[in-house]
């Protein structure tokens, strides 16, 4: 099993991807701004009476973040219009998978809290989802964060009076 | 101010206040000395625990963590070669060639010595510099205070990241998650998509909780397992530090208390641009030019008091204008609010003996640091290699448990993983996460200024070019973005290669 990770994740670290920063963001955020003015109206009521009312200061954001997108994506075409090379950001796959793992360690501690309504089940899972990811093999660091993970609950139960 | 020193000092000295700022001062030590733990995250996971203090032991607490995090990255940094903390990384070009020639204790002991006259000598500044601020700022009306807010965002949009462009788009996404909740002057909700809990808006703790403290858990997995593990080198010396040694101490520490103290007025810089440009400047006006690098204690003494200088300085513009001098004393400004005390003059005038405890705690918070780094500095020395697979999914218990308690419900804990995941979306952009802070903090103070003025000149802009001080703030943005972009293109012009890679 450990041999067949080792190997998966020796394959997946040479596999990257090169990501055009700016005309993403550009990019990205120029359709954020246009969905966020789409969907003001709908979003933010307002009173007819007003001289400024609550769409205005979001409006102007948008605005600006668009300005701002649009300024970004010119400079990235002209690059390429001028054979200039463009800034790149390189995403290594291997990375990306571990990050997700992470994110689905914190996401089923989150869950786990939740349904059970007890928080100390979470850390618990936690605690022992990370030392598996890290591949720990001592015990005794299994009893400490166990047992940390445990005396936080605790100590922000009884001693905060924090009830979860 | 007088008359407000010996009511705030019987405010101040009392027991409750002095166990707050050892508690957070070990605390402060404790996470900067570990590598990959900031201060900016210490303070995020122990802001919900002042949530139930009143004013003066929260900020007594929080500024021991704010403090003594400047004196503690400099422990690693020298210890193991790895900064503890961003800004302790001009201290280790020195700090740890002393430490390989036997002298490590003594190393840190300079670093110790150094921080606390920064921090001393920030603190004081922050006493006489900080009531003549606000009584400027007492003549700031509506608009002034629009472009106040302004003219902070632009600067640390344009500092905080690459591209100052990347950085006002982040800007206005902090500015616009600050949206999100009831209008401020009409009740309204905005951005709530029907969900009732989101009508009050998104609390500041949670978010930065997500923003700051989980995405460095989910960025673990950019570390090999190697450099997860760290063993630090013992402490054999005697810690001796010669007379001739304090001697040529004494001007590079004294002139990096004074950059520091410059720098960070200004918003936007820190404690690291402070430590390099005191370190450059020590390197420029020393008679042993030829020591940097190899184990210069001015060295040492440049970088750690002028990184520790800033902590009183970045208070002076939060106080007075409300506009926070970096990300940490941002977080300080939620722990102000919540005790009803908004910056500006009036702070100084119906607060002022909360607030002069506030600032004379402050020296204090440096004295107990002093005073904890030379009992404990060991200890914090073995701190530095516990291993992450213990620390990080306590951290991250911690973060749950913080996000959890500011409202007492697992929907702020679901918040907090939805801005872990912008976090990282914005990481893979190059995003600086810094201005969505800002954004966060100064979001309904600027939208209401900007109103505010609008409505008092019946929709007109004109409003925001009616006065000397408007011209004024518009100058000064302008001086700020000219400077920044020339910035930004000289630092361009030496790269020769394009491709940024990620690791």
């Amino acid at each position: 099993m450990k041999d067949k990770l080792d190997k998966l994740g020796a394959r997946l670290q040479t596999k990257e991807i090169r990501i055009p920063v700016d005309l993403t963001v550009g990019i990205l955020f120029f359709l954020l701004g246009g969905v966020v003015l789409l969907i003001m109206p709908q979003q933010v009521a307002i009173s007819e009476r007003d001289v400024v009312n609550g769409r205005a200061f979001p409006r102007l954001l948008m605005v600006l973040m668009m300005f701002c997108c649009a300024l970004l994506v010119g400079k990235e075409i002209y690059k390429i219009a001028k054979k200039q090379p463009l800034e790149y950001k390189t995403v290594n796959l291997l990375v990306e998978i571990k990050a997700l793992i992470i994110l689905a360690i914190l996401i089923i501690s989150y869950l786990l809290a939740k349904w059970t309504d007890l928080f100390v089940v979470g850390a618990v899972f936690c605690a022992l989802a990370f030392l598996i990811y890290f591949r720990c093999k001592k015990p005794s660091y299994y009893v400490i964060t166990v047992g940390m993970a445990v005396g936080i609950w605790a100590a922000f139960r009884f001693l905060l009076n924090v009830r979860f | 101010m007088l008359q407000h020193i010996i009511p705030a000092s019987g405010l101040l000295f009392t027991l409750q206040n002095i166990l707050w700022i050892n508690i957070g001062v070990f605390i402060g030590a404790v996470f900067a000395a570990i590598p990959g733990l900031t201060v900016i995250l210490c303070v995020i996971l122990f802001l919900p625990v002042t949530y139930s203090m009143s004013a003066i032991p929260g900020m007594m607490f929080l500024l021991g963590i704010y403090c003594a995090g400047g004196y503690g990255g400099s422990v690693s940094a020298i210890l193991i070669n790895t900064p503890g903390t961003p800004h302790a990384a001009a201290t280790m070009l020195d700090g740890h060639p002393l430490s390989k020639q036997g002298r490590t204790k003594a190393a840190l002991k300079i670093a110790l010595y150094a921080s606390t006259f920064g921090g001393v000598f920030s603190a004081l500044a922050l006493l006489f510099l900080g009531p003549q601020v606000a009584k400027f700022a007492a003549q700031l009306g509506t608009p002034e205070c629009f472009m106040v807010c302004v003219f902070g965002l632009t600067i640390i949009a344009g500092v905080s990241g690459k591209s100052m462009i990347r950085g006002i788009i982040a800007a206005c996404l902090g500015l616009l998650i600050s949206c999100i909740g009831s209008d401020p002057m009409t009740s309204y909700d905005r951005f709530t998509f029907g969900v009732g809990r989101l009508y009050l808006g998104l609390d500041l703790a949670v978010c930065l909780i997500g923003l700051f403290a989980l995405v460095e858990i989910v960025s673990r997995a950019e570390k090999k397992p190697e450099e997860l593990h760290m063993d630090t080198s013992k402490m054999h010396d005697n810690g001796l530090i010669t007379k001739a040694e304090y001697k040529r101490m004494a001007r590079p520490t004294l002139l990096g208390s004074l950059i520091g103290v410059i720098v960070g007025i200004i918003p936007g810089t820190g404690a690291s641009e402070a430590s390099w440009f005191s370190y450059s400047q020590a390197r420029n006006m020393s008679k042993h030019k030829e020591e940097f690098g190899h184990g210069s204690v001015e060295g040492v003494a440049a970088a750690e008091s002028a990184n520790n200088a800033v902590t009183g300085a970045t208070l002076i513009p939060l106080l007075t204008l409300g506009i926070p001098g970096d990300g940490t004393v941002a977080i300080m400004l939620s722990a102000l609010m919540i005790n009803g005390l908004n910056p500006g003059l009036s702070l100084f005038t119906t607060q002022g003996d909360i607030m002069y405890a506030i600032m004379l705690g402050l020296i204090l918070v440096n004295i107990f640091m002093l005073l904890q780094g030379k009992i404990l500095t060991p200890l914090f020395a073995k701190v530095v290699s516990i291993p992450q697979e213990i620390l990080t999914p306590i951290i991250v218990i911690f973060c749950f448990a913080g996000a959890y308690s500011v409202n007492k419900n697992y929907f702020d804990v679901a918040v907090a993983l939805v801005f872990c995941v912008l976090a990282w979306l914005l990481r893979k952009l190059d995003m600086p996460p810094v201005p969505i802070l800002l954004g966060l903090v100064l979001g309904k103070m600027t939208e209401t200024n900007f109103r505010r003025a609008l409505l008092i000149s019946n929709g007109s802009p004109k409003i925001f070019v009616s006065s000397v001080y408007c011209w004024i703030f518009i100058a000064l943005i302008a001086v700020a973005v000219f400077t920044i972009l020339r910035g930004k293109v000289k630092e361009k012009k030496p790269q020769a290669e394009p491709v940024t890679k990620e690791e």
